[in-house]
């Protein structure tokens, strides 16, 4: 039974600066390594599946995020309805998993997902993460899987200056610690 | 710390990286023919040069994806990296 009790829940503002974890979204983790994967996806979700590296694709409902080249991550945009997420899973699991196409995993109570906005957020990443944002802050739709404070993230840049950053459960609570602690002196 | 080119992910930084050890060591087809000596230089013996490696890398904060990469041990200067499978460009 998946947990979708939250870690957090919780909503942070500081100056230029405002950290909220959303929850509960849907995540399914989808792998596959052959053209007839991609293709299902893209009809089975009305989305296409980004094969550039560090990209995304969306649409009104869901987003999905490029993993490596054979790994994919799919979250919704809307908070979750344990029905519709099960009909989703579902209908995936029946046209990729049965069918040997590949794998569908739901990891939604796995990650936990933090929304970052403001002016400043890249200087709050920055402040604990290797990654160079130069060219990723201006690229809309752009995503990168890191580490932030030692600890492993993906991030998704959603928007200017408005992203979505993804961390395990068990790490959640610490980087959420961090990335207040961090924020203030920002 | 040093940068090394991700042949999926492109750029990034040294610490997204584990080192794999040394690169292109060919499993034996007959294991059971070996003596002991033979299976531990096999399993157990590496190169440690100092000069040019030949290496296998793994992107763990990243792709999750192997690699390799033709390394000066002496400066950390990368010659190249390939994916796993593709020979050697050096």
């Amino acid at each position: 039974m998946l947990n979708f009790n939250t870690p957090i829940s919780d909503t942070k503002e500081y100056s230029e600066i405002k950290i909220s974890e959303i929850e509960p979204i849907l995540k399914i983790n989808l792998r596959g390594k052959n053209r007839d994967f991609i293709t299902k996806i893209g009809k089975e979700l009305s989305i296409i599946a980004p094969v550039d590296p560090n990209t995304s694709s969306s649409n009104e409902k869901l987003n999905l995020l490029w993993l490596s080249p054979d790994e994919w991550f799919l979250y919704s945009n809307d908070k979750l309805v344990i029905k519709d997420a099960n009909l989703l899973e579902n209908k995936l699991f029946n046209e990729i998993s049965k069918v040997k196409l590949g794998s569908v995993t739901n990891v939604s109570d796995h990650w936990i997902m933090i929304n970052l906005k403001g002016t400043k957020i890249f200087e709050l990443l920055s402040a604990g993460c290797p990654f160079n944002f130069n060219n990723f802050k201006n690229s809309k739709g752009a995503v990168t899987q890191t580490l932030l404070n030692h600890i492993d993230v993906i991030i998704h840049n959603k928007n200017i200056n408005d992203l979505n950053l993804f961390v395990r459960r068990s790490f959640s609570s610490h980087l959420w610690s961090w990335m207040n602690d961090s924020a203030r002196f920002i | 710390m040093f940068l090394i080119n991700c042949p999926y992910c492109g750029e990034r930084d040294q610490s997204e990286f584990s080192a794999g050890g040394e690169a292109h060591i060919i499993r034996p087809k007959q294991p059971t023919e070996m003596s002991d000596d033979q299976w531990a230089e096999y399993l157990f013996m590496r190169k440690n040069i100092k000069g040019i490696q030949f290496e296998r890398w793994n992107h763990s904060h990243g792709c999750r994806k192997w690699f390799n990469m033709v390394r000066d041990t002496s400066n950390d200067k990368i010659h190249a990296v390939y994916k796993m499978g593709e020979k050697p460009p050096v």
